[in-house]
């Protein structure tokens, strides 16, 4: 009786063992799901990015992979994620998308996840590509360095991880901003014409703002000209307000036709294209720029009272070949520290599904410089949710209005825009991530 | 036979092959056994099967037992006087294997196959045009004559190249036990109704955006409907001429009408591109990467060009072949069918684009431009008027054989991912039919495994090697003009394969059909490579738009 049972459970074992043993090897190549620790080794962490180092959004954005570097190195240096030294694979896309896919596909096999890769339009071409297959494959695209609000449909984008605050969230806060301080003025807008405009229109329109001017304009297109005509088409209209919603390269070539046409108006500038080290770089003279408003989650990159920053500069100054510390600088250290905690939570089995449960089971408790809490869960890709506006100043600084960081958070769809209370968590000590 | 004697053989029936070229094979000149001459010990054969098709097989002294039987591609159904095309000269000439970058002359591959003891075969079918389902007969009938003629033939390698691969399948799937191996390149599969929506959807858009004159559709009877046909051909090409010189000037071509006039601020290439994605044409081309641009990648004229210019001009390189093989294969079956089968009635071209408009968005002009054009298209537009099917025609169109997509032999495709004229979609579409076949046999293979306490893994069938375009290659002379002068890159153009990529065919397909199965080993990925192809798990080309998005 005894030896019965046992022969056929040892059969059934033997079967079960043999399935599930065998499945993989038998899947045919169509079928094959990628290795779950693509990318890992005992030593080793093999990351990717794809962003401008050329074309027209380099400016500014083309130092986000060094400064990641920087921070990675400076983790590695003090013993890297559980023994795990971290690297990092840049490709340059010159933000044009079908580049951006290709520089996808070739490191589809060899990283563990992309991070902070760069762009609406390139993340979604490359979200959407069946080239890549980035859901198909499970490849996590982590802290992507776009706020298009679409990404942080689970359904549609199941293996991507948005952190900045939405276009749409960043549009109703600036919306509700410009009703307060600008009521009865008129009001022109600059956008790129795409997924990253359209959030803005609909965040504006959620708000309640009407421009007197809109311009639109082509990805690629921005030049000293067309800077040129916009200005024109402002100035025609008496605009006396204007939000300029598009990328860095696109702010500069506004405000410096701006500067050479003698035209004068309050420039609020969005998130994206409102670094002043870049525009300076660009040729916008300071006289311009100074006292024009901008908004960011972030803590202002001069502010050395905050933790963050000073520990940021300190590894930017050790870590980064003497790169100037700038707002793209601090959103790639800050995106590389919630980098290496994810990579943390994951435990040391890390593979893509336990780096993506970990941001979602996890995330929202990870530490970092934004003053907006991080709304990951398991059923949330959303991360930041708020802004704080200044002004900047003659030196390119931008200073909170009032001296103070007054957070105001929404989301991206009919939410109010409220005031906040900041609470951050702590820098964890030396910026070195300690969580499990 | 020793090595010495064979290598001999091989080297002499190499030159005698091309000292007399294929035209000495000798064709009978109606149903009958075959009519055979040995030189140089090969034997050429030439007859006619009971449906007429003339055919050519060639057989080496050394023959191993081996038969190739080829299946040619679509040739078109009627004179083209401006291509140098008579039906006759095709219809009289059977292709026994694979010609090389579509040389004619070139027999590289008939005389690596002879010299490896292969025997070949193919015809040259009854009918041109759409023929599958006159084709396969003719297939089968030609297995039975050569088997009948060599006794020893153990197994029949069949292969085909285009439509030539949508006979193939449908060969196998129809007579799995004639067929060891089956190696389907750059081939159309499934319905040959998505191969005509991609044509009709283009041609529409043509005639909607640059030039309502282009008929596209809907064709005359008889000599009428060809000269319509012809006048289409060169109206697109006209339309695309201007479109390319308008990249300066932002013109739209003098025959444009209404939308000339609406989306006159919008660039014509934009429009173009538009109705490439619409259709589902590649935007990489012979000769355009979609990715590159003239000078510094720092330059405004990199990121420009590279934006904005090359995906549009892309697409009109690709078009212009697309078409052409669109207008001609229309009015082929519409012939066939008696009626207009083509109908974008109901198609929701905005719904169809989704994630192109975001990846094309800059050459597309940005959000506005696409929300004008696709304006301009609503089928509410009077401007824009859809075409609709004839019932009967859309009916019998539907009746012709399909692919079901089952495969039951060991099966190879070799598909370039930039095929503008049957796009890479089609070998998609099998390879989703297969990923669902092998699960069900997993499946029950898993349930046997229960019951049986081993565990037998189904065999893989099926892989697609995929011919993948290079990520940069346009050129650019000193100006910054792109120079189009060169060959055709890798993984463009239809059919554009090496002799080597077809001699790395025929020895993966010899291997499987020695193996049984097409399980990517090693040595089978290294073959692929020879190929000049990859085997890659998790390349999926787009699907063509009639069977959805993937």
């Amino acid at each position: 009786m005894f030896a019965k049972r046992s022969s056929k459970f040892a059969v059934l074992a033997t079967a079960s063992v043999a399935v599930a043993a065998l499945t993989l090897g038998a899947l045919p190549a169509q079928a094959f799901n990628p290795r779950s620790e693509a990318g890992v080794t005992a030593t080793t962490i093999k990351l990717g990015i794809t962003t401008p180092l050329t074309g027209s959004a380099a400016p500014g954005y083309s130092k986000v992979p060094a400064a990641m570097q920087a921070y990675f190195n400076y983790v590695n240096d003090n013993g890297g994620v559980y023994g795990r030294k971290i690297q990092l694979t840049v490709k340059d896309d010159g933000y044009i998308p079908t580049t951006a896919v290709a520089n996808a596909k070739s490191m589809s096999n060899g990283v563990l996840a992309y991070v902070a890769n760069l762009g609406t339009a390139n993340n979604n071409a490359i979200a959407k590509s069946p080239v890549v297959g980035l859901a198909a494959n499970r490849i996590p695209s982590i802290f992507i360095n776009t706020g298009y609000s679409g990404f942080a449909d689970r359904t549609k984008f199941p293996t991507m991880y948005p952190i900045f605050p939405s276009y749409i969230m960043e549009a109703k806060i600036m919306g509700q901003y410009i009703k307060e301080n600008f009521a009865g003025k008129k009001l022109g807008l600059i956008y790129q014409d795409d997924d990253f405009g359209s959030d803005a229109l609909a965040g504006f329109k959620t708000a309640g703002v009407k421009f007197d001017v809109a311009i639109p304009y082509a990805s690629g297109s921005q030049s000293a000209a067309a800077g040129a005509g916009w200005v024109g088409k402002l100035k025609a209209a008496g605009a006396e307000v204007v939000v300029m919603f598009g990328v860095t390269s696109a702010t500069g070539a506004a405000l410096g036709a701006s500067a050479v046409l003698g035209y004068k108006a309050q420039w609020i500038l969005g998130s994206v294209g409102g670094d002043a080290t870049t525009l300076k770089a660009l040729g916008v003279p300071a006289a311009v720029l100074t006292g024009s408003i901008g908004a960011s989650f972030l803590p202002g990159t001069t502010d050395t009272k905050d933790e963050y920053i000073k520990q940021f500069q300190d590894v930017n100054a050790k870590y980064n070949a003497g790169a100037s510390f700038d707002n793209n600088v601090l959103v790639a250290m800050n995106s590389a520290m919630l980098t290496v905690e994810a990579l943390r939570a994951a435990g040391k089995n890390l593979t893509r599904d336990s780096l993506m449960a970990a941001i979602e089971k996890k995330g929202a408790t990870f530490a970092s410089a934004a003053f907006s809490p991080i709304l990951y869960s398991p059923t949330s890709h959303v991360g930041y949710s708020g802004y704080w506006f200044g002004k900047y100043d003659p030196s390119g600084a931008m200073l909170p209005d009032g001296g103070t960081y007054s957070l105001y958070t929404t989301d991206s769809g009919a939410g109010a825009v409220v005031k906040a209370t900041i609470k951050r968590p702590a820098m964890p000590a030396k910026g070195l991530p300690n969580n499990s | 036979m020793n090595n010495k004697l064979i290598k001999k053989i091989s080297l002499v029936s190499a030159s005698a092959l091309v000292a007399v070229g294929l035209v000495s094979i000798p064709v009978a000149a109606h149903a009958s056994a075959p009519v055979c001459q040995t030189a140089n010990y090969v034997e050429s054969c030439g007859g006619v099967t009971s449906d007429g098709a003339k055919y050519a097989t060639m057989v080496p002294a050394n023959f191993n037992g081996t038969v190739y039987l080829y299946s040619h591609g679509y040739r078109y159904a009627i004179d083209a006087p401006a291509l140098g095309y008579k039906v006759a000269t095709i219809i009289n000439n059977p292709v026994p294997a694979p010609l090389p970058n579509n040389d004619p002359t070139d027999t590289t591959v008939i005389k690596y196959l002879l010299s490896q003891g292969y025997g070949i075969a193919g015809s040259a079918y009854s009918i041109e045009g759409w023929n599958a389902d006159a084709a396969i007969a003719t297939d089968k009938e030609l297995i039975d004559t050569f088997k009948t003629k060599y006794p020893n033939t153990k197994k029949v390698i069949a292969w085909g190249e285009s439509l030539g691969g949508f006979i193939t399948q449908a060969l196998a799937e129809k007579y799995p036990t004639l067929v060891s191996a089956a190696g389907l390149a750059c081939p159309a599969l499934g319905t040959v109704e998505a191969e005509l929506n991609v044509a009709g959807d283009f041609l529409w858009g043509m005639h909607t955006f640059f030039d309502p004159s282009i008929k596209g559709h809907n064709y005359s009877a008889g000599a009428a409907g060809e000269a319509e046909a012809q006048a289409d051909i060169s109206k697109i090409l006209g339309a695309t001429a201007e479109i390319k010189a308008s990249l300066t000037t932002g013109t739209w071509p003098h025959n444009s009408g209404a939308a000339g006039t609406a989306l006159a601020a919008i660039p014509p290439r934009s429009a173009l591109l538009l109705v490439g994605l619409m259709a589902g044409i590649p935007t990489k081309s012979a000769h355009f990467d979609g990715t590159t641009g003239p000078g510094a990648k720092n330059s405004a004229a990199y990121t420009s060009f590279a934006l904005a210019a090359s995906p549009a001009l892309a697409v009109l390189e690709n078009g212009a072949q697309s078409a052409i093989l669109g207008v001609l294969a229309t009015l082929d079956l519409e012939r066939q069918t008696g009626g207009a089968f083509y109908d974008n009635s109901k198609t929701d071209y905005a719904s169809r684009l989704d994630s192109d408009l975001t990846t094309y968005n800059a050459a597309l002009s940005g959000n506005t431009a696409i929300a004008g054009m696709l304006a301009f298209l609503n089928p509410a537009n009077p401007a824009a008027p859809r075409w609709t099917a004839t019932a009967d025609a859309q009916t019998k169109l539907r009746a012709l054989v399909q692919n079901s997509g089952q495969i039951n032999v060991p099966t190879v495709t070799l598909t370039a991912t930039s095929d503008p004229a049957v796009p890479a979609g089609n070998t998609q579409w099998l390879a989703n039919k297969y990923v669902a076949q092998w699960a069900a046999a997993k499946a029950k293979a898993q349930a046997a495994a229960v019951t049986s306490g081993s565990y037998v893994a189904p065999k893989q069938m099926f892989l697609p090697i995929w011919n993948v375009a290079p990520t940069s290659y346009t050129k650019f002379d000193g100006s910054g003009a792109p120079d189009t002068s060169g060959p055709a890159a890798t993984g463009t153009n239809h059919c554009n394969f090496t002799a080597k990529q077809w001699m790395g065919l025929a020895d993966i397909l010899a291997k499987a059909s020695t193996d049984g199965n097409v399980q990517p080993t090693s040595a089978l990925r290294a073959l692929a490579r020879k190929a000049g192809g990859v085997v890659d798990s998790r390349l999926q080309a787009p699907l063509l738009p009639f069977y959805g998005n993937n």
